[in-house]
Parts: C-alpha cells; structure tokens; sequence
C-alpha cells in the first residue's frame, strides 16, 4: 500500500498551509489557517476569552452545500478542542482554517462525508502547525469500513466504502486520546471495539496487533502519528538548515 | 477585513519614482510576464498555474444534464471563481467581494461569450440532455493579475480535459466510462486570453502582469481579451483614471504578442503532458495483458 | 549546544536539554508552557516544560534561556521590546492608529511618544506614513490594546532609529527572516556570516563605494531601506537590496548561493 504524502508552508500569503494526499481513497487536500486575524462584523458572536476556530471546506468541483458544512461542524469541534485559545494574541481573535478539495472525486449527495474526513483533518492539523497556532497536542485520523464479510478495511476507495456495511472514523491523539468518533451504518459494540483497536494500532503503531494486513510505509514506527512528526520535522530541518549547518 | 491592507505612502511613492526609471521592482521589463509553471493533476483538466507568486487551480468536469429550454441545441458550460482565506487573508470565506464579481465578468466575457468552448458540441439529444462543463478556479495565493492567470489555467484545463464518451442508443443516453472508451476532448473554436495592463503618472507607464503592490500603486487598467489570430474580443476600461487612445492602440499589439507567446507555452506543456499519458497509458495497457496471459497460463 | 531537537506540541522539553545554569531563574521563550503534573509517588511537584507549537528547541545557557524556533513564515504576534515597522492607519486625539500586522486590531502609538515631542512639536504623521517603534506593552487578558514606543522608556531618547521613517522603501519578509536579521545585527561577532547570512555584509561591501544604504527590520516581516544617498542609482540600489533580501529568504538560500545571487542581481540593475 502506498502511504500518504504531505508538504508544509507551500503557500505565500497564508501564514500557515499544508497539503495531504492520500492515495488509497485518492483525495488531496489543500489546508491554509490565517491566525490570529480579527473577525470582521461577528464581534458580539466571539469569546471574549480566547480564539474562535472557523472552518471553511472548499469541494473541488462543485459548490459547498450541506455535506461541507456538516464535516466543517466535526473538523471546528476536533481542532477547537487541540487549539490552546488562551495564549498570548489570540484571545478575541479567529482562527480561520480554509480547507480546498483540490484532487479525488467529488462526493455526492447523499453519499457519506466520513471517507474524506481523515485527509481533511489531517490537512487542517498540518497547517495549524504550519501557522504556529498553539496546540495542546497533535493527532492522527484514519478512516475504516467494516465490509459484508465482517473484514475490517483501512482507507478504503470510494467504491468500497459505499459498499461497507458500516464506516467510522476515529481521530487518536499523539498521546493516545480518543479525540474523535464517527460512525456510519450498522454495527455493533464489539465491531466498534474492534475498529477502535485497529484505529489504535494504526495511529500509534502499537504493535500488539496481529493483523497482518496493516503493513505500512509511513513513520519510522509506521504509525500516522509518526508520520505527521516526521513531515513535521522534515520541514523544521530545511527552515533552519542554516542553524543546523553551524553546529 | 474584506479589504487589502492598504500601500504605505513609502511603497506608492517609490513604485510610481522606480517606474520613471523604467525599475519594476522584481527587475522585470514593462511588458514581460513574471514566470510561469503549469502543471497537471492526476485527472483531466486538472491545472496548476503559478505566476510569480500567484498561484491558482483550475478543475474541469463534466456531467450530463437537461439543455436550457431557450437553447435546445446547446450544451452549458460554467466558470465558478470563488475567493476564498486561502488566496488571501483579506478575502472572507462565504463572502464575494468586488475582485471576484470583476475578474468573473471579465472571464466570463473573454472565455465564454467569445464561444471558445463550442457548446452546441456538447449536445446530446436537442432538447432533453447535454454536457454541462464546469471550470472551478480555486486561488491559492494571491499576488496580483487574478485575471490573467485565470484566464490562462481556464484556457490550458479546457484543452488538457477529456469528458467521457457518451452515445445515444434506442433513445436513451449511454456515458462509457473512462476506461471502456477512450474519453473525448472538447471542441475548442479559439483561444483567446486575457491581458491586464496597469497606468501609473497620467498613463506615461503601462506595465503587463502587475504584482498586487503595483495594483495598489496604479492608477487604473486597461484589460484586452484577443486570440492568437489577433481577434479582439473583449475590451474594459472600466475605472481609473483615462487612458490616452494612443496607449489601447499600441497596447493592443502588445497584448496580440503576448496572447501568441503564451498560447505557444500552453501548446508546449500540454503536448508533454499529454505525451506522457499516452506512454503511462500504453505500459498500463502492455501490463494488463500480460496479466491476462499470465491468468490464461 | 547539543544535537538539535525538534518538538511537536506536547512534546515534552528533555531534562537534559535545559541550561545547566541554576543560579539564575529559566526564562521560557515562545512556543512552550510550563505544566506542573500531580504525581502520586513523591510528594514533590512535578513540573514539566512542553510545547505548544512546532519547533526547533533552542537554548541560550548565557542568559539560561530556552525557547523553540517555529514555522518562519508565522504571522508577527507583538511582544514588549520588539522592534516593528508600523503604519499609520488614522489619528486621534491622544494617538495614532498603526497596523503592525494586516488584519489585526490596531497598535496605539502615543502622539507625545517620540523624541523631544510636546503638544507643540509632535509630528504630524498622516495616513499611510510609517514608523520604526518598539512595542511598549502587549496588556493582560482578553481585549487588551498593543501599545507601541517611538522613544526608549529609560532614556526618553529614540534610540535605534526610532521615529518615523522618511522615503526609501519597505519590503516584506517573512517573520522568521526579520528574526534572524535582528539576531545577526546585534550579534557582536566579527565574522561576516551571522545566523548563515552573508547578503547583507555582501551588498554593504559592494556598495559602499556608491552611497551605502540604510536599513530598518521590523520584527512585523518588514524591512525598510533607504538609498537616498546613492544619488542617481538610489532606486536600483534600492531594489537590488530588496530583491536579494526576499530571495535569500523565500529559497532559504545557503550563504555561498548569497554571494552568488548578491553579484547577479547587482549587474542585473547595473550596479557593479
């Protein structure tokens, strides 16, 4: 399976951007945050005590309808829980994350959002950093259907994931929180339990799974986590290859 | 916030002395264009274009639909432009502003009613189904000349994009996919571009692809939309200061020039990518019958 | 300085990474905070150093600081005694209005806070005009106004160049770029690469001969520069030195290509 590709502060004006491409269900993402900025005539809507996140998804190839404002709903709720409002400059102040649809199918109507919620997050995580937004902690989301057979699939295409019996998405912090869940279908709690722990595994990189199908080419540990650090780091190394060459 | 941060009076000032001098201050001659990338995505119709420090993505598609009663035999085609905080922290999310209602009219004028998207091609049965094409313009970094780069990416993704074959059988409207049929590229009549010239000191200087300092810093514009045979097809000089006659006669040919240059840069990038296709497409195609010969063994 | 280390938020700061100096109280640079973890087994207080963005760890043991150098191209977030280039927005009765940072509130910048200024003598700075003020206070708690100084609060002098900034020109870089030609301007050292950057000392030396030039850095991503010395090539000079300046900065430009990229542009504007 071919892992994910990212790449951070690609963009000039914004002052944070990423990208993430995710092979497996084919979307690419394109993640820009300008923060703090003042949010322009919703002063009364604001707190007065820390940072408002707004999201803002842009599908690829049609206009934003329900679909989009559903999945920014999720995305302001997980990123509003990891960004630390409070800290010096961005009391009062917006947190504007712009999230464009630039590669993979377009999602239709009806059809579920879950499948592009991991990249979406992912995006979104990478270019909060990008900007320096401060952030309790960072996180790794990934995408799982439960098939007729009962298998339980990573990352599946868009083809199987309207076939899956069930699909949830579960977002898992750098410290092992459950940050995120959202399920779609039927299932039950044991299958849930299951996918959890596969979710577990794929994003930490616990080793305790027995499942050989989740061979994986990201981190160093081959977990998402690692392999948001290690884009993360990359990045950090050619910003200051001019401090690192000195020493 | 739905507003650029305006020039200092330092940067206007030394913007219109340096232009005296003939100094642009990325060291560019008036007419020459900053330089130009264009990429292409996995899909069809899919443009990356990066000018300078404007950057754009243009995707192109295609769905079948019902033809406007007034128009039977015409297909429909689109351009959706919306700004977004990406391109620009001053453009507000869900809100339009002036620059997006400016800069679509202009394109819509230049690509659209000029006809270079034949769309009575895009018929399918007169009256009850046609293609309906879509140009989604996302700019991701804003740097001045918005019109221009559009009007480029739009141009190169209407050229480099295949829509699925589609044939009418017993009635009804069969659409092959991507892999039964070869897809079909769409009928382009011409190509005409865009070209936005900016007046600084009473219209002496006129410059082509202006940063967005130097928007700020000029007095007005003059936008050309005209093809590569030299045809003018849109003309606007809707604000600023006036412009001498002399100045839209000479700049005329100076947009031809530049319309041609560029033309001749989208042919060049799109026959690469396009070759390249075709090689991936013919190593897929060797492969899979060798999977097949591999199976019947 | 001990292999470079790079912290992701809450990540936490290794003990072994910390200045080894104790007689003098840590400060914490941006990008970090300081958790105090209830620990069970001692009765001691555990407190815990962690980031809170993305950064290189980076540790002064001379001043027993530690702080984490984050993303370069980050927006400018005003914090006391930082040089910054403001404009002025608009005037009233006891201030100007600055921006130091495109959509963000307005900074306050005192009328009577230049040098040798009374109601009678301040300056009259109209719209658009800029100037080079430290930032005085950044206040406590939600809402709080950014107030900026065009005088040094110890000395009532405008020291460092403060005041307003006539002609020249202003150019933007990347916060990260303004940070490393501040550091490398006070840096004492006598060698020409400070902080892996060379094109500076480069276009002193190259164009000493015709008039030098002047520069102002504000921490805001802005540079100011001035050439009005140079005579006839003050505007080439002028853009020579901004050109050079946003390309050493936006390819990140290893100090050999400075000197390499320094000689083209200048015989490109004609002036070597």
């Amino acid at each position: 399976m071919v892992g994910p590709t990212t790449s951070l502060s690609q963009l000039n004006r914004a002052d944070g951007s990423a990208s993430y491409k995710c092979p497996a269900t084919g979307y690419n993402i394109l993640g820009a945050v300008n923060a703090p900025v003042e949010l322009p005539g919703r002063r009364d809507a604001l707190k007065p005590e820390e940072a408002t996140v707004e999201v803002f998804v842009k599908p690829g190839t049609t206009t934003a309808g329900v679909g989009e404002r559903y999945v920014e709903g999720i995305l302001r709720s997980v990123l509003g829980k990891v960004v630390l409002g409070r800290e010096k400059g961005f009391p009062r102040r917006g947190v504007v994350l712009t999230l464009a649809i630039v590669g993979g199918e377009n999602i239709e109507r009806g059809d579920s959002y879950l499948t592009i919620l991991p990249a979406l997050l992912h995006a979104g995580l990478l270019a909060m950093m990008s900007a320096s937004v401060p952030l309790s902690m960072t996180f790794a989301a990934t995408l799982l259907c439960v098939t007729k057979s009962g298998d339980i699939v990573r990352d599946p295409s868009p083809t199987a994931a309207k076939a899956a019996v069930s699909l949830h998405v579960f977002a898992i912090s750098s410290k092992s929180h459950l940050l995120l869940n959202e399920s779609e279908g039927r299932f039950d709690f044991d299958t849930w339990e299951l996918a959890r722990q596969h979710a577990l595994s794929i994003c930490q990189g616990a080793s305790d799974s027995s499942d050989g199908d989740v061979s994986m080419s990201e981190g160093k540990d081959g977990s998402l986590n690692g392999f948001i650090r290690e884009a993360v780091e990359d990045q950090i190394y050619s910003d200051y290859a001019y401090k690192l060459d000195s020493i | 916030m739905s507003k650029e941060a305006q020039l200092s009076i330092a940067e206007r000032d030394f913007i219109l002395e340096a232009l005296r001098e003939d100094v642009r201050l990325d060291g560019r001659q008036p007419d020459q264009f900053r330089p130009m990338d264009i990429t292409f995505g996995e899909e069809y119709g899919h443009v990356k274009l990066q000018l300078g420090k404007t950057s754009l993505i243009v995707r192109i598609s295609a769905e079948v639909t019902k033809p406007r009663e007034e128009r039977p035999f015409d297909g429909l085609f689109n351009i959706n432009m919306e700004l977004s905080s990406m391109g620009s922290p001053a453009w507000e999310n869900g809100r339009s502003n002036d620059l997006e209602a400016s800069a679509t009219n202009t394109l819509d004028r230049v690509i659209r009613h000029s006809n270079a998207l034949d769309t009575e091609s895009l018929c399918i049965i007169k009256g009850v189904s046609c293609w309906s094409i879509r140009a989604d313009v996302h700019v991701i970094d804003y740097d001045g000349n918005l019109t221009d780069a559009a009007c480029i990416a739009i141009m190169t993704g209407l050229q480099h994009f295949r829509r699925p074959d589609a044939v009418v059988k017993d009635g009804r409207v069969i659409v092959y996919g991507v892999e039964e049929r070869v897809p079909v590229a769409l009928n382009i009549t011409h190509k005409p571009l865009s070209i936005t010239f900016n007046t600084f000191n009473d219209s002496k200087h006129v410059i082509v692809d202006a940063t967005l300092k130097e928007e700020q810093a000029s007095e007005g514009d003059l936008v050309i939309g005209i093809n590569s045979a030299g045809e003018l097809c849109y003309m606007s000089k809707i604000e600023g200061s006036p412009i001498n006659p002399m100045v839209i006669v000479n700049k005329t040919s100076v947009a031809w020039d530049k319309v041609k240059e560029l033309n001749l840069i989208i042919d060049k990038v799109l026959r690469t990518d396009l070759a390249k296709r075709a090689k991936v497409g013919m190593a897929d195609e060797s492969r899979a019958e060798n999977d097949r010969l591999v199976a019947t063994e | 300085m001990s292999t470079p280390l790079v912290l992701l938020p809450s990540d936490e700061v290794p003990r072994d990474h910390l200045p080894a100096n104790n007689s003098n109280p840590l400060r914490l640079g941006p990008g970090l905070r300081i958790l105090s973890q209830p620990s069970s087994k001692s009765a001691d207080s555990k407190h815990v150093l962690t980031a809170t963005q993305a950064g290189l760890l980076t540790t002064d043991a001379k001043k027993n600081t530690v702080s984490l150098l984050s993303f370069p191209n980050r927006r400018y977030i005003p914090t006391v005694n930082d040089f910054v280039i403001a404009q002025i927005h608009h005037s009233s009765a006891d201030f100007f209005h600055c921006m130091v940072t495109p959509h963000t509130a307005h900074a306050l910048l005192g009328q009577l806070s230049f040098e040798g200024a009374s109601k009678k003598t301040r300056p009259m700075l109209k719209q658009g005009e800029l100037v080079y003020a430290r930032v005085l206070s950044v206040g406590v708690g939600a809402g709080a106004e950014v107030e900026l100084t065009c005088v040094s609060p110890s000395t009532g002098k405008a020291e460092g160049g403060m005041g307003p900034l006539a002609g020249g020109m202003v150019f933007d870089i990347s916060t990260g770029m303004a940070g490393r030609l501040i550091r490398a301007n006070s840096s004492s050292a006598e060698t020409d690469e400070i902080e892996g950057l060379v094109v500076l000392s480069e276009l002193g030396k190259k164009l000493e001969s015709s008039g030098g030039f002047e520069l102002a850095v504000g921490r805001n991503g802005k540079v100011w520069v001035n050439c009005s010395d140079s005579e006839e090539n003050a505007i080439r000079a002028t853009v020579a030195i901004g050109r050079c300046l946003q390309e050493t900065d936006q390819k990140n430009l290893h100090p050999h290509d400075q000197k390499k990229l320094v000689t083209k542009i200048l015989r490109e504007m004609k002036l070597a």
